[in-house]
């Protein structure tokens, strides 16, 4: 596949840390001609990388575009097989449509479905999701574990737990985790994770994990609406983040989490899951189709299910609402 | 008859408590569980095929409940139901949508034929949403939940004159 040959010659300028690799040892190393590595060299230019060709030495990776494509995040990765297939588009409609019939068509686990721009993103109930192009991570990745239907909805904190590691590795700044998986810094939410299943009535096919994270926004890049609840890593952080990095280190801990799911349960990721969570211990507000419920979040169960202390004292299972912390 | 999950269910249960033996019998079927050196062995008699029965056989939970689902109780559902009647069942816990969003028209309604694959209402728990299929073709007859109510593992949701 080119794309993935692509990815290769990169990663090999990558590995070689400033040495220079003449097109010679790249086209006998990957076993094309020297011709055909000068056009990958030439496409790859075209994507925003730089060469730096020392004379009759051969070439030195000088810059990288401050993409997402699968060149970008394949030279970071570091999984046993989330990403090996990554599909790439400087716009799409939604990553997560997209990934719906990538997994009907039986794309394998761990296939990343990712853009710079999504034109129609959504969120919970079709909310619309901003996706400023550029600035953020907007992608869906398929997950394949063998579970039942009902054992799904904790793989949403799951994720929660994978994205909130990811993002302290790379920017330094730990977000805290509302119920049941808005990533949150000082109050105000970075990432929104979407989860959906495809599954027959005792067998779970695919679990699309849709992901929007604010990464590099500036504080006008916001839309007057939601420019008080809405921050960036950058904003946080102070520091300009390279997304394709990002995106590597969350497939890491994706694939680590989700084997560590399928294996042990979800009782060692619940632990981790408390400790970062900015919702047990708090008064909130639960608001669902029906109800609003007010009180304090003692907890989640086995199962990741939120647990409501009400004033009157009796336990609410809450399975779905939008959480707000009450004053 | 239990289901494969059913079983699987309770080989996790038992392996996580300080159960050694588990029996569960009813009618023509058996299932035996037994810690051998920290393995579960199971064995089930040979089962005679029912008839879809009304509603899942309730699973007598032991001890421990970890992450079991709740089955839901026995629905003695709405006076004389029609037996020959499909019921589309939730294969999880969690909140029953029959729209994508509250804006939307509902999936299907009364009346209404669906395909197999038709999509008839969501179910959602911890913002995961899992679009029911109706996995038979026939009429809608009944939709025996509301909007935004809370449904058990197993419990039905329409009730499909089949074609």
């Amino acid at each position: 596949m080119k794309a993935t040959l692509k990815n290769e010659i990169i990663k090999r300028l990558v590995e070689a840390n400033g040495e220079p690799i003449s097109g010679q040892q790249l086209a006998d190393e990957f076993g094309i001609s020297r011709t055909a590595i000068w056009k990958h060299m030439k496409q790859l230019q075209e994507k925003g990388y730089a060469f730096e060709t020392v004379k009759k030495r051969g070439y030195v990776l000088t810059a990288t575009p401050d993409t997402v494509d699968d060149a970008n995040i394949s030279m970071a990765l570091e999984t046993e097989n989330f990403g090996s297939r990554i599909i790439y588009e400087q716009s799409m409609t939604s990553t997560q449509a997209i990934a719906h019939n990538k997994a009907q068509e039986g794309a394998p686990e761990g296939t990343v479905i990712i853009c710079e721009e999504q034109t129609a993103g959504r969120g919970r109930m079709m909310r619309e999701w901003k996706s400023m192009k550029g600035k953020g991570i907007w992608m869906s990745v398929i997950l394949r574990p063998e579970i039942a239907p009902y054992e799904a909805p904790q793989f949403t904190l799951v994720a929660a737990v994978a994205l909130t590691k990811a993002i302290a590795d790379i920017s330094g700044v730990q977000p805290e985790i509302k119920w049941p998986n808005d990533l949150l810094i000082e109050g105000k939410k970075c990432t929104g994770i979407l989860t959906e299943l495809q599954a027959d009535p005792d067998r779970v096919n695919a679990i699309i994990m849709g992901m929007g994270i604010n990464v590099n926004h500036q504080p006008n890049d916001f839309e007057e609406e939601i420019k008080d609840i809405a921050t960036s890593l950058k904003i946080a952080s102070g520091k300009h983040i390279d997304r394709a990095t990002l995106v590597a280190k969350i497939l890491y801990y994706l694939e680590i989490y989700s084997a560590q799911y399928v294996k042990e349960g979800f009782e060692p990721i619940k632990s981790q899951w408390e400790s970062y969570s900015c919702t047990i211990g708090n008064r909130i507000r639960a608001t669902t189709l029906q109800d609003v419920f007010i009180g304090k979040a003692i907890g989640i169960t086995n199962d990741g299910v939120l647990q409501l202390q009400l004033d009157d004292g009796t336990i609410k299972g809450i399975y779905s609402a939008d959480i707000s912390l009450e004053k | 008859m239990l289901k494969i999950q059913e079983i699987r269910e309770i080989i996790k249960l038992v392996d996580s408590s300080s159960i050694d033996e588990f029996v569960y019998e009813v009618a023509d079927t058996k299932v035996k569980l037994k810690k051998h050196s920290g393995v579960a062995v199971v064995t089930e008699a040979p089962v005679v095929k029912v008839a879809p029965v009304a509603a899942p056989a309730p699973v007598a939970a032991p001890a421990a409940p970890v992450a079991a689902p709740a089955v839901a109780e026995a629905v003695q559902a709405a006076p004389a139901v029609d037996a020959s009647l499909y019921k589309i069942t939730s294969p999880m816990v969690g909140t029953f949508y029959q729209a994508p969003n509250p804006e939307s028209p509902a999936f299907v309604k009364v009346g209404d034929k669906v395909g197999e694959e038709a999509v008839v209402c969501i179910v959602e728990a911890m913002k995961l949403f899992n679009e029911i299929e109706a996995e038979v073709s026939g009429e809608i007859v009944e939709i025996l939940v509301k909007d935004g109510d809370l449904v058990e593992y197993g419990q039905p949701l329409f009730l499909v004159k089949e074609n």
